[in-house]
């Protein structure tokens, strides 16, 4: 590092410029706002064309996952890549540093005493755990009926997970999550709903056209390709957010003997 | 002319949006920092929450309700979705950036880590 | 296979492949996921050459998921895949298959995980490029950043994280501009198809709201195409990041930021005529700022990849401008100047690879004399700098005779030597480089000692004859392209909806200006201890505070550059009052 003094603004400065910067803006922010489509009453014709066509044409009730998994399904489908890279990103970052072995310590913080972990915590965890992971399949499954879906099921499951490692340590939460798995895990959900879109190409279809039987509306198992498509999200998404998990935990490790890059 | 209340979602938008600012113009931390990202999402949530309101509409699930109920717009809904993985994929990636950081500089203060020293 | 089925194969076929890689990257031998890729790369060309060709005489409407449009409401998301579009997706295919090529072996240490990335990078630009949705347009954006984001900081050393930490702040800020901008034209028009929007902000009376969608909008862009004041990012970024990985930000990442918003401004905003006026005005103004500060910018450089970086934002202002003056002849060249720009700066980019991997360092005063044993890469950086600079031969001096033509067309002939000036500084810079870095010459360095630079180095484990020709083939595609690729930038300029002027062909006068500017700057730079003591006093009267307040500007620190942007928000604001 170079002794030299910092060049650029003074936070003064900086916070001077920013503020003139501010003041500039602020009448057209005043003006826009003044001249937005009147609250809660404006027309919404895109949002009403789906609301109309989506309960006869694919028997679901929930229409974001309908947007969500059908209407805009390509959308969806790079938001999980984008998942998938942020993912991979993380795992770059933080184990390419570090490699993959799992033989560190805990580190520690200062010299905080490491108490040992009470009973009731050991049972609140366990039973949080299995309580969080049904919840989690819970919100998963019922996609096409009530608000839920594969994005907020994955969440609770990764983070239901989490709990074995309050309740039972690292070394127990390391046998039960695995990153091989997790990360095939991942791979496999994104793909997954890559060939569910590649599935009617094959029929001469365009992409991602729901191909298959609808089912009943209400029912939990209709919406067609858009529950196979919902699986692949969960997949990916609860294995994406082990592996972030993974990856963080991994970090207030001390590996002995390690040197840093 | 609107009233007051029916500028009150965009005049939240645009207070976040610039509140957000000033907290990474100002920072002296990194983590900081990245915590005022989140809340320049945050006027990104209102936005379009606000802009796909319905007075009296209720969610867009028809599972108790009849289709045919008035109903709020489920593409603004979808778009704060996306809105929101984007969101926790970067504030991953930016810890985790961080956390090299730090180990490699020692501190976490933006003035500190600046990416070349001249010689 | 008709063009008619092929658009969403380009773009699912690597995100598929991507996520196989990813899964199964274990299992496969060691060359396994290079090769995987490199097909890929190669698919993607191949199918994105095939939708060019069958977008000839108009745009490929394919609607996902087989929602085509009811009542003229928009419900599904559509690829529109017209001749610009698809051009621009063959162009960073073939970039990739190049760079995959030149990284061959280069990231070894996590499976498969950097070739999952450039997979994931390359199908988000090619999305990006085909899409009629603003909405996706949005999502593919966010993916590309994402895996910039990435693998800027692979080197996991401090400089690298920290230019990737101002690299995803800028970014993210300009992303989430971007979404709100896509707010309120949703608002407004009531659906995400960029077509269908672009009829109802036609035939609507002019509204505040769609001026702000289009400043939002304008700023994410410009943001990624590092255009000044929002281009402080990109120096910081592109100089930590791995040679590979610059050869496809430089070469193609930056200027998608400007197609971007080439693409928004026509397809959306053709019939709002206040938008129309800031960007002859503002845009316009904005573009050439980026052309001269990053000209300047360059010279004072001593880091090479920090001094490309530079020359990059200079070379994307030309683009800016081209799209600022927005009739055939500016879009023609905006497009035609991409390609030669992006191949010329990869070929650069790989050059600096092979230093880094060769001669242990990129800085241009360090590395002084030490490229004699390798001097044909010398030669290659030396034909890539005259290019810059407007050598009236190949692919770039195309482009730009098409944007003066343009410039002359709306009465703006002060263009001209604007265009100089920065390709001038530019190639000038570059040839200095070369002059010190392969001949040894330059013993007392300039100005450019004071500047930033880091100690690098990168592995040596491929061949130099193998980088040489990576670093090649791009320049003879510039040269050998010249000429023939002008038809194809005018078609797709007229079906984007350019309209022509009349213009007269500009003399060589240009280009050979730029290059005879660099030539003179490279010279004094390299042996400005024989000029006369006078003249060397007053240069140094003249330049220094220049350099001093550039230098004061460009800080490093992510806290200034935050509060550039909203300077640039303010300049906005105020070009939509004055208007």
């Amino acid at each position: 590092m170079s002794a030299a003094t910092p060049r650029g603004m003074s936070p003064r400065m900086r916070l001077v410029l920013f503020a003139l910067a501010v003041l500039a803006v602020l009448p057209g922010v005043v003006h826009v706002a003044g001249h937005m489509p009147q609250f809660g009453a404006h027309p919404l014709p895109y949002g009403d064309a789906i609301n109309a066509a989506a309960p006869p044409e694919r028997h679901v009730t929930n229409m974001t996952s309908a947007v969500n998994f059908d209407y805009r399904g390509f959308d969806t489908l790079g938001e999980e890549f984008m998942l998938l890279c942020a993912v991979t990103g993380v795992t770059v970052l933080l184990r390419g540093g570090r490699g993959e072995g799992t033989a560190g310590r805990p580190g520690r913080t200062g010299h905080r005493p490491v108490l040992p972990r009470t009973d009731a915590v050991v049972l609140t965890a366990r039973a949080g755990a299995g309580v969080l992971l049904l919840f989690g399949f819970y919100v998963a499954l019922h996609a096409m009926t009530t608000p839920g879906g594969g994005f907020q099921g994955g969440v609770i499951l990764a983070s239901g997970m989490l709990l074995v490692f309050l309740g039972d340590g690292y070394a127990a939460w390391r046998r039960v999550v695995r990153s091989e798995a997790m990360d095939a895990c991942e791979g496999l959900g994104a793909t997954l709903f890559a060939l569910c879109g590649f599935a009617g190409v094959l029929l001469g279809l365009p992409f991602g056209q729901n191909i298959l039987p609808l089912g009943t509306i209400g029912d939990l198992f209709a919406g067609g390709l858009m529950l196979v498509e919902n699986a692949g999200v969960t997949m990916a998404v609860g294995g994406g957010f082990l592996v972030v998990f993974i990856e963080f935990l991994e970090e207030t490790r001390v590996v002995p003997g390690a040197d840093e890059r | 002319m609107t009233g007051w209340l029916d500028v009150l979602p965009w005049a939240v938008a645009a207070w976040l949006l610039g509140i957000g600012l000033y907290g990474v113009v100002t920072s002296r931390n990194v983590v900081h920092l990245i915590g005022c990202l989140s809340v320049v999402q945050g006027a990104t949530y209102v936005l379009l929450l606000s802009v796909g309101f319905r007075t009296g509409g209720i969610a867009p699930v028809f599972y108790a309700k009849p289709p045919s109920t008035s109903a709020v717009d489920p593409v603004t809904h979808a778009m704060v979705l996306t809105d929101v993985v984007v969101g926790a994929t970067v504030t991953a990636l930016l810890l985790a950036l961080v956390l090299q950081l730090h180990k490699r500089r020692g501190t976490l203060d933006p003035e500190e880590l600046r990416p070349m020293r001249p010689k | 296979m008709t063009a008619a089925l092929l658009p969403p194969w380009p773009v699912a076929g690597p995100l598929a492949i991507a996520g196989l890689l990813l899964a199964g990257g274990r299992l496969l031998p060691r060359r396994g996921p290079d090769v995987i890729a490199l097909l890929t790369t190669l698919g993607v060309a191949a199918a994105c050459i095939l939708l060019a060709i069958g977008a000839a005489d108009g745009p490929i409407v394919y609607w996902f998921g087989g929602w085509t449009p009811r009542d003229g409401q928009a419900i599904g998301i559509s690829f529109r895949v017209d001749l610009a579009g698809a051009s621009v997706a063959s162009f960073i295919a073939g970039l990739f298959t190049i760079t995959l090529a030149f990284a061959w072996g280069y990231f070894d240490e996590v499976h498969a995980h950097f070739h999952v990335l450039m997979l994931l990078f390359m199908a988000s630009m090619v999305g990006f490029c085909l899409t009629g949705d603003v909405f996706n347009m949005f999502v593919w954006f966010e993916v590309m950043s994402v895996a910039a984001f990435s693998l800027t900081g692979y080197e996991l050393k401090a400089s690298p994280l920290s230019g990737a930490v101002n690299f995803t702040v800028m970014n993210t800020i300009g992303s989430y501009l971007f979404l709100g901008g896509i707010g309120l034209a949703y608002a407004l028009a009531g659906s995400l198809d960029m077509a269908s929007i672009g009829r109802v902000l036609a035939n609507a009376p002019a509204s505040p709201i769609a001026d702000a969608a289009f400043v939002l909008m304008a700023t994410g862009l410009l943001v990624k195409a590092a255009q000044v004041p929002f281009h402080f990012w990109l120096p910081d970024a592109h100089a930590v990041a791995p040679s590979p990985v610059s050869v496809i930000f430089s070469g193609v990442m930056v200027a998608l930021g400007i197609f971007g918003l080439t693409r928004l401004s026509f397809a959306m905003f053709t019939g709002v005529p206040a938008v129309m006026a800031v960007t002859h005005t503002l845009l316009l103004g904005l573009g050439v700022a980026s052309v001269v500060v990053g000209g300047a910018m360059a010279l004072l450089q001593r880091h090479l990849k920090r001094m490309l970086a530079f020359s990059t934002v200079s070379h994307t202002g030309m683009l800016l401008v081209g799209l600022a003056l927005g009739d055939r002849a500016g879009i023609a060249g905006l497009l035609t100047y991409l390609a030669g720009h992006g191949l010329v700066k990869a070929a650069l980019f790989m050059v600096a690879g092979i230093l880094l991997a060769l001669c242990g360092g990129v800085d241009e005063i360090e590395l002084r004399g030490k490229g004699r044993q390798i001097w044909p890469a010398g030669v290659a950086m030396a034909v890539g700098g005259l290019l810059l600079a407007g050598a009236p031969i190949g692919l770039m001096d195309d482009g730009l005779s098409s944007l003066a033509e343009a410039a002359k067309a709306a009465g703006n002939v002060w263009l001209l030597p604007v265009f100089a000036f920065g390709a001038g500084s530019t190639g000038g810079a570059v040839l200095r480089a070369t002059g010190r870095i392969f001949a040894g010459l330059g013993p007392v360095a300039g100005i450019e000692e004071q500047s930033p630079t880091e100690q690098e180095q990168e592995k040596a484990d491929r061949s130099f004859p193998f980088m040489l020709v990576c670093a090649v083939v791009p320049l003879l595609a510039v040269l050998a392209t010249s000429h023939r690729v002008d038809g194809l930038a005018e078609r797709a300029a007229v079906q984007l909806g350019a309209v022509a002027h009349k213009g007269a062909p500009v003399s060589s006068l240009l280009a050979w200006s730029g290059v005879a500017f660099a030539l003179l700057l490279a010279g004094t730079g390299l042996w400005h201890p024989a000029l006369p003591r006078p003249v060397l006093k007053t240069a140094k009267f003249l330049v220094r505070p220049l350099a001093a307040s550039l230098s004061y500007v460009h800080s490093g620190a992510v806290c200034d550059y935050v509060a550039w942007l909203v300077v640039g928000l303010a300049l906005f604001t105020a070009a939509f009052a004055l208007v």
